[in-house]
Formats: C-alpha cells, structure tokens, sequence
C-alpha cells in the first residue's frame, strides 16, 4: 500500500491576470522522484509555491501528508530549495553553517535555539553534500553552485521526507548539473525521500526521474517517463523527433 | 465613475471656498473696526490695550508655540493683507516678516517694526565663563543681536510709542482715545519698572543663572544684574558636554540657589544642571508667548512680569520691601 | 580636563549608562532593519510620535503622560508600515514615506485646529543625552532588556526571515508574526528613546553603526556584536570629545559613527581579498 506524500485535487491558482495553474490533479506517493517540467510561464513554480503554502490557492485542494497545505504545520518533513536565488542579498552577514542551521527551525518550538547537536548536524550535512570546507564562508560571497549547494544542505539538514527543489540546476555548469541530479537521486534512493524537482531541462532530468509532471497551465501528462516518451499527446507536442532526442540521450 | 466624484467634490470645495470669501468680506464690512495683526505676545498685548474697543487685534503665533522656528500659514498672510496694520518686533526676532511683506499689497496696509529706535545689544551668552570659545553660537542666524528687546521696560516703552504711532496713523478719527490708552500703559511700564528697580536692589546675589536659550539679557542689563544662560539664541542649537560642565562649575562656585529657566520650554537640562549642582529651578516668563490656559484667562504682558519678578527676588535672594 | 573629573560629573555618568543602552539596542535592531530595507523607521516613526504627541498634548498630557497617546499610536503606525509593505506592496522606504507624512502632517493640522498649548510642542518632543534624569536611566534599563530579551529570544526567526522570509516560512517560522516583533520593538525604542536622547541619535544609531557592521563582519554573530561595539564606542568616545571640543554631543557621537563607517570601508578594502568580494 503506497503511502500518499502529495496530493493535488482539480487545483487552481489565479493572479489578478488570470489563471495561471488549472485543473492539475495528481497524487505522489512515497519514495517518488517526480521532475515537474514544461515551457517557462507555465506554472511549474506556482504549482510547488501553491503546495507549500506561499501562494494562494484559488480553488480545488492540495494535501501534504494528508493535511492541507494553507494549515499545514509539519514544516520538519520537508524541505524546499527555492528558485529565487537571484534575490539574494550579495552583502547578506551570514556563514553558510548559519543559513543551514536555519534549516532545522522547523524541528524546533519556541525559543528556537541552536543545540550543540544541532551545529553536529550542520557539518554531517555539510560534509555530506562535500561542501564543509566552505562552512564558514559568508553566503553572498560563494559561486553560484557552491550557493544552491548551500542551499541544498538548509534544505536537507532537517532529514525531511520530501525535498521539493524550484530549478535547483539553473545557475550550474552542464557539469555540475549532471552531479547534482546524481546527488538529487541517490538522496531519494538511499534515504527514500520524495522528490519534487522543477526544471525545463526536460531530456535531463527523465534520466534521474521516477514520475514526469507536464504542466503548461494546465497538467498535460502525469506518469511515468518510458510512458511519457510513448505518449502521443506528448509527441504531437514536440514533434516526434524531438520527443525521441529527449527520450534517448544517453 | 471615480472622475466625476472628484469633480463633485471639487465643485463642493470651490462653492464652500465661495461662499466663506463672501462671509469674510461682510463681516468685515459690518465692523468698520480697525484690523490690526501682531507676530508676539508683547506687541498683541501693548496693541490690545492701546487699542481699547476701537479695533480688532489678533496674534499670529498659536499660544504656546516658541517663536523662533514660526513659519506662517497662508491664511496667516491673508489676514495680514487684509489687515489695517501689522506690528512685529524686529528683523532678528521675526526674519520672515519682511518676506512676507515683500509680496503684501502695501496700500491699505501699515506696518509698524515695534523696535525702531532701541538700541540693540549684542547676545553673549558665555562672557566671563573660563572656556568662552562657544561665543560664535551666540551669534548665528540673529545677526548676534539680542531680539528680546520686550525685557527692558525702557525698551518696552518705545515700543508702545511706535505701536501707537501705527494707531494713530491708520485710524486717525480715533487718535485722542489711543493716547490716552497709551499713556497709561506707559505709566504702568514706568510703575513696574519702579518696582523691579527696588525689589531687585538688595539681593543676596546679582548672578542670575539660566538653563536655557540666551533670553534675559536686557533685563539683567538694566536692573544691574550678572546673566549667564546655557546656550545662545538659536533655538536649534544644543550644548556640549564642555558647556553643561562649565555652568554647573559656574553654579557652584556662584553660589546661587536657583537656576532659572523659561516657561513653555521643556526644562529638562536645566533641570539637569540643577539636579547636578544641588539647586532647585524656578520658571521665568521670556513672553515672548503665552500658554493657551493664560491667553484664555487674558493675562497680559505687566501680569507676567509681576510674576517674574517674585520669582527673581526668590531666586536672587532679594529682601522686598 | 582630566577623566576623572569629567566623570564625576553625574549628568555625563547617566549619559554613559543610557546612552551605551540605548546604542546597544539600536545597533542590534538597526542589523535587522537595515536588512529588511527598513533604515529609515526611525525617522518614520519620530514622525508619527510628533502627530501622536500633538493629539497628548490637547488632552492636557505631557511628558510622561503623553506616552499614554503615542505609544499605542507609533505601534499602530509600525503595524501600518508593515501592512503596506504586505497588502499594497510597497517598497519598505515608500511605506515609511507615507506613514511619516501622514504622521507630521497630522500634528501640523493638529497643532494650528487646536488653537495653540500650554507649552511649546517641539521642546517637549525631543530628549537630549546630557539632559536625562535618574528615572530615565531605568526606563533605558526597562527597555534594553524588554529589547534583548525578545531579540534573544526570536533571534533565528529574525535571522530567518532576514535572510529569505519564503524559506522562512518553509520552515515554520510564523513570518507575519515576526514581522510584528521587528516592527513593534522598534516603535517601542524609537518611543521611549526619543524622548531620552533625542531622534537625531536614535536614526543615527539605528543605521550608522549596522552598515559598518556590514562592511566588516564575517558570521551573523560577529555583525551584531560589531554593531553593538560601534555603537557603545561612540557614544563615549562621542561624550568625551564633546567635553574636549565643546561640541553638541548628539551631533559629535553622529559623527563619529560615521567616520567608524568610512573606517570600516576602508578596511574592507584592504583585508578582505578582492576575489571575496562578488562583483555585482
């Protein structure tokens, strides 16, 4: 019996423009690595911000372990690695330990203080992810791979459940992004944490993907990636051609 | 939608500003009076006793309020140019005045500067004190010339003459009764400058202390009387450290038993200089203005300074008779 | 002049005492504040208590009495800044624009309707550090540990939703409500200190000191406690060079924080690598 982790129901999202996410329903169970991709502008990014709470949703429902998300309170099961990198302040006076420290706030009631215990698990994290050396190197002076690296340990020092990640790989090098989707998969495979990851790299991240999630607007294909590179809606979308590129790069 | 309310407000606006025009211009049709308008307190006071029941005099500083930092308001000026005569005391004390004038239709218009012909003392807060390199703070925007020329009763008298003087020229038809007005002020000035003379002429002490702005100068002149205050006269300025220790020294080594400071003005560092040199504080009228409470009650100028005086003699020690 | 009889005078011990407290609470704030694009609630806020002290002083209450009035007032106005930031989605700086505006002009109209006082508004409005009383030593006191004491206690919260308030929501931090603790601290300290030590210092010593700390420190930690330094050293440094030069002291301790500022850029410069620096 599969354990339901995420769950969309006929969920909408609107801005004073319009829709922008319609009708999207699907269900992520446990142990899932889903890439949710689609063209740019076509709410990928609304959709995991509608799931954490930080946008409204304008009608239907979306579940995290089965509570709501807008009165949703077991902040210390996930953890979520933003696509807003850019705003980030360049003068901002925290180390890295500091920033993935913050992480584990969700575990802790007021006074949320740091433990001895606490820092431990800062530099296991760290060291997991190969970035200790940097530990106390201020945030807004590290490149940008180093940054959602960073990032990355703020969001996987809580040990959560589900990591959602809004175009983790954007600012990285083809390099660097093939070892982070690497790092993304062994992170859902050894530990079984559920996976939600936003990209546009569509060819990419099938290779690492459990489950695909095309969204334009509106959720066009749910499902596996072998049945989303043997969907014909899928290659009446990008043309046979390119839909067989995407489905057998390596 | 949202534009034709705004135009009804509008339209609303500009009736109300209509028909309060038309009010305005017919009451002052109904009282033929003369209008007269005055910056401070002691030139509204003189003006309103010359003036008798024979013409209207309003203030235009708020009771309460300190003058140096007064701007006026518009309808200030309006009442100014609809006035038959504008008093104020002097450059130093109303800068703005002549400003204002400037853009005044002059025709109908008088305008009295109350401080013609007094002679004018420099502002030297810290003369004789052992670190007197501040002294440039006395000068600042006044041009270094003491505005309080009200303080010496002498002066106070030239300043009814020429407030008198606009009188008689704007509402000739009323001159005898203005006179008379003015001559019984003068001799109330002349009697309260005789009291201040005895009451003020043996005292335990002659140094008069104060924690404030740069204020009682002609008034310790005249009465023979040593005056020392914490800063000079712009109002914006504020004591160094230097300066809060070298009058609490003064204190000390003077020997008074009270430090003075002025009404209406917060008296929280001469309350710390008084708490520091083991003194008490006792207030002091500049009146410049009055407090609402007084201005209702219609105290006036010679009131304040029958006040002043008791608390001097308190202060300095004074035996009366 | 030597130290000791500068110091035996009780006025300056009680300028050392409040002033070191009240720096030390707005250096810590100002970190904060400055982050949050908020710098210029101070000055803000020394708006709106002018306003609020205008509608006291009709009511015949003054000095202490009239906290009565402004303080729930400026607290109001500090929720209101934050509210236009949220709902209307205005920059931090427009917010505290409007919210100034409105709170000056407010006691302007207020002061000529009214006809006029007892006393003179602005005298009353407006502390100085060598003027402060015994009792107003333990209302500093009161307030630097009321300011602490929550600081410390909501000090990951603030950090959180300083550095990134989505991710501080992600992480369970009530970010509405820690707004509210930033906004209402300051609006408290700004209140309280004002009437103390004057608005002059306290925008200074809200900004001065955490933009230096900014330049220099290498941990969140070390930006508080650098801040706070800057902000103790100036106010006696500020004291004693205003006793030597005979010079307003709120002025010399405002200046002095700025040249600890253009200190801290140059050693920035120097010290920390070029290659540290991101280029922007």
């Amino acid at each position: 019996m599969p354990v339901e982790v995420v769950r969309a129901e006929q969920l909408a999202c609107s801005y004073r423009e319009g829709y922008v996410l319609e009708d999207v329903s699907f269900t992520v169970n446990a142990g899932d690595y889903v890439g949710i991709v689609g063209p740019n502008g076509s709410g990928k990014s609304t959709l995991v911000q509608a799931l954490l709470g930080l946008v409204p949703i304008s009608s239907g429902s979306a579940r995290l372990f089965g509570s709501l998300c807008n009165g949703f309170s077991q902040w210390g099961r996930v953890g979520y690695l933003p696509q807003s990198l850019h705003l980030l302040n360049p003068v901002f006076p925290a180390t890295v330990a500091e920033i993935v420290g913050l992480g584990l706030l969700s575990l802790k009631r007021f006074p949320r203080r740091l433990t001895r215990h606490d820092r431990e698990k800062v530099d296991t994290t760290l060291g997991d992810l190969g970035i200790y050396d940097i530990k106390a190197k201020l945030i807004g002076e590290l490149s940008g791979g180093q940054q959602q690296r960073a990032l990355l340990a703020r969001a996987l020092v809580n040990d959560p459940e589900l990591l959602i990640l809004d175009e983790p790989t954007a600012a990285l090098d083809p390099e660097t992004r093939e070892r982070f989707y690497r790092m993304i998969g062994d992170i859902n495979r050894s530990r079984g944490v559920t996976v939600l990851l936003v990209t546009h790299d569509t060819g990419v991240i099938g290779q690492h993907a459990s489950k695909m999630l095309y969204l334009d607007k509106r959720m066009l294909f749910f499902g596996s990636f072998d049945d989303f590179c043997h969907s014909p809606e899928m290659s009446s979308l990008f043309g046979e051609h390119s839909q067989h590129l995407m489905c057998h790069r390596h | 939608m949202k534009r034709s309310m705004l135009f009804v407000v509008m339209s609303i606006m500009a009736i109300a500003v209509i028909v309060l025009a038309g009010c305005k211009r017919r009451d002052q049709g109904a009282s033929a009076k003369l209008q007269v308008v005055t910056t401070l307190f002691p030139l509204y006071d003189f003006a309103r006793t010359i003036a008798g029941d024979q013409a209207e005099v309003t203030m235009l500083l708020p009771p309460g309020m300190e003058p140096h930092g007064f701007e006026p308001k518009p309808n200030d000026i309006i009442r100014i140019s609809q006035a038959g005569l504008f008093i104020y005391t002097n450059r130093y004390m109303e800068p703005w005045a002549e400003t204002i004038l400037k853009g005044i239709d002059r025709q109908r218009l008088k305008v009295v500067d109350a401080g013609q012909g007094v002679r004018y003392v420099k502002a030297s807060a810290e003369e004789g004190l052992e670190d007197g390199h501040g002294s440039h703070d006395a000068e600042g925007n006044a041009g270094g010339m003491d505005p309080h020329i009200w303080l010496d009763f002498a002066n106070a008298g030239v300043m009814v003459n020429n407030i008198l003087a606009g009188f008689v020229a704007s509402d000739p038809a009323h001159a005898p009764m203005y006179r008379a007005n003015a001559t019984t002020l003068l001799a109330r000035l002349a009697d309260l400058d005789q009291r201040y003379r005895e009451g003020l002429s043996s005292c335990g002490t002659r140094i008069f202390l104060h924690g404030g702005h740069y204020t009682f100068g002609y008034l310790a002149r005249r009465y023979g009387l040593e005056y020392h205050s914490l800063s000079g006269i712009s109002s914006e300025s504020e004591p160094s450290a230097a300066r809060m220790a070298a009058m609490v020294r003064e204190i000390r080594s003077s020997g008074v038993r009270y430090l003075f400071a002025e009404e209406l003005l917060s008296p929280r560092l001469t309350e710390t200089l008084a708490n520091e040199a083991g003194v008490s504080v006792l207030k002091l009228y500049g009146a410049h203005n009055l407090g609402k409470d007084d201005f209702e009650r219609g105290v006036g100028f010679i009131d304040l300074m029958e006040r002043n005086l008791k608390n001097l003699q308190k202060g300095l020690a004074c035996r009366s008779k | 002049m030597n130290l000791i009889e500068i110091l035996s005078y009780s006025f300056i011990q009680r300028a050392l005492l409040a002033g070191i407290l009240i720096a030390v609470l707005c250096s810590v704030l100002g970190v904060f504040l400055v982050l949050r694009r908020l710098s210029l609630i101070g000055d803000g806020l020394a708006h709106v208590t002018f306003g609020s002290t205008a509608i006291a002083l009709a009511f015949k209450l003054y000095s202490a009495a009239s906290l009565l009035v402004s303080l729930p007032v400026v607290l109001l106005a500090s929720l209101g800044i934050l509210k236009l930031t949220e709902k209307a989605r205005l920059s931090g700086d427009a917010a505290i624009g409007i919210v100034s505006a409105v709170g000056i002009s407010a006691g302007i109209m207020l002061a000529s309707v009214g006809g006029g006082y007892n006393v003179d508004l602005l005298s009353y409005l407006f502390g100085n550090i060598l003027s402060i009383s015994p009792e107003e030593v333990l209302v500093a006191a009161g307030l630097f540990c009321v300011v602490m004491v929550l600081l410390g206690l909501f000090f990951n919260d603030l950090l959180a939703i300083t550095f990134n308030e989505e991710l501080a929501r992600v992480s369970g931090v009530r970010t509405k409500r820690i707004n509210a603790v930033l906004v209402m601290l300051t609006a408290l300290s700004v209140v309280l200190a004002m009437k103390l030590v004057g608005i002059m210092l306290i925008s200074s010593l809200l900004i001065l000191p955490a933009v230096s700390a900014l330049q220099l420190a290498r941990s969140f930690k070390t930006c508080i406690m650098l801040a706070a330094l800057q902000g103790v050293c100036s106010v006696i440094t500020g004291i004693f060079v205003s006793f030597l030069t005979n010079l307003p002291t709120s002025a010399t301790i405002v200046f002095i924080n700025l040249l600890f500022f253009g200190v801290s850029c140059a050693v920035r410069r120097l010290l920390i690598p070029r290659s540290a620096i991101p280029s922007r």
